[in-house]
């Protein structure tokens, strides 16, 4: 929840920031604290002992965790979109 | 950015075989809290700088909610779905889940708040799933509808996958994709925030 919290902080105030420098010095900022994290994350995975036996399943299970949501996004989204919104034919005709 | 967190998390991983322990090294993984607080933070800040959010939405009604709504309760029920195909709690797979293709803020996150094997399967899921909306979107504004192709973007519609959005769509499509990825990316930090507290 603490997460929550300060990314609410951040919201409000970036709410009063109207300069353009900010926008890309926080996108550094971003893009620092990102790679910073998920080179901790590696250095986390890659220290396991049994690492290189447990890559194929991690594999795997990613796979499950990326084709499931994204199906099934696209027909809930298409079926909605359908349903409730104008223009549902719109496609390449 | 993907060669950018893939190169961080390839060096990551070569360091951890490795065993390679220096200060450095103790300084940044002792500070990973820090670190995502700095990230949720500019990532606020991000959300908040946003123009004209408020008066798009006005403009184009509850209706540009349909999209995002449609891609977040697909998410959160395919992380009940995985759930039960992988035998991962469903606390963790929705928060995985939740990630709606933002594989780098999904991955750190959630490395550090449940642990590094669930953040690298919510980094590369959420990857596969950015890198798979680029090959699927033309496909879908042939065989489906413009709007459709935003399901699979998810979080991403507003940033990397809309180049496809403009060459593949019309330009209302295109605003909306804008508001649903400023939308599902307000979503992500605390849908998985929420998710792990189940």
């Amino acid at each position: 929840m603490d997460i929550i919290i300060v990314m609410c902080i951040g919201i409000i105030i970036g709410n009063f920031i109207k300069f353009k420098q900010t926008k890309i010095i926080n996108e550094k900022i971003q893009l620092i604290s990102t790679i910073a994290l998920i080179f901790a994350m590696g250095v986390n995975i890659g220290s396991k002992e049994n690492f290189v036996d447990e890559l194929a399943s991690l594999g795997i299970t990613s796979f499950i965790f990326f084709i499931i949501p994204t199906i099934l996004s696209i027909f809930v989204v298409y079926f909605l979109t359908k349903r409730f919104m104008d223009g549902q034919k719109e496609k390449g005709e | 950015m993907v060669i950018y967190t893939v190169s961080a998390l390839i060096i990551g991983l070569l360091v951890g075989i490795a065993h390679i322990n220096n200060s450095v090294l103790a300084l940044l993984t002792s500070n990973t809290d820090l670190i995502l607080y700095i990230l949720m933070f500019s990532v606020g800040i991000s959300i908040g700088m946003q123009d004209d959010v408020l008066t798009k939405i006005k403009q184009y009604n509850i209706k540009i909610f349909i999209i995002p709504l449609g891609i977040i309760v697909a998410s959160f029920a395919a992380g009940f779905i995985c759930s039960l195909l992988t035998g991962i709690p469903y606390s963790y797979s929705t928060a995985i889940t939740s990630g709606m293709g933002w594989y780098s803020l999904s991955g750190a996150t959630i490395s550090k708040l449940v642990n590094a094997e669930l953040g690298s399967i919510a980094f590369l899921s959420n990857l596969m799933r950015e890198i798979f909306s680029f090959f699927i979107i033309p496909f879908i504004a042939l065989r489906f509808n413009y709007y459709t192709c935003i399901a699979p973007a998810g979080a991403t519609s507003e940033d990397t996958t809309l180049p496809m959005m403009l060459k593949y769509t019309n330009e209302h499509t295109v605003v909306l994709s804008v508001l649903n990825g400023i939308i599902c990316s307000f979503f992500v930090p605390i849908l998985i925030s929420l998710c792990l507290s189940l």
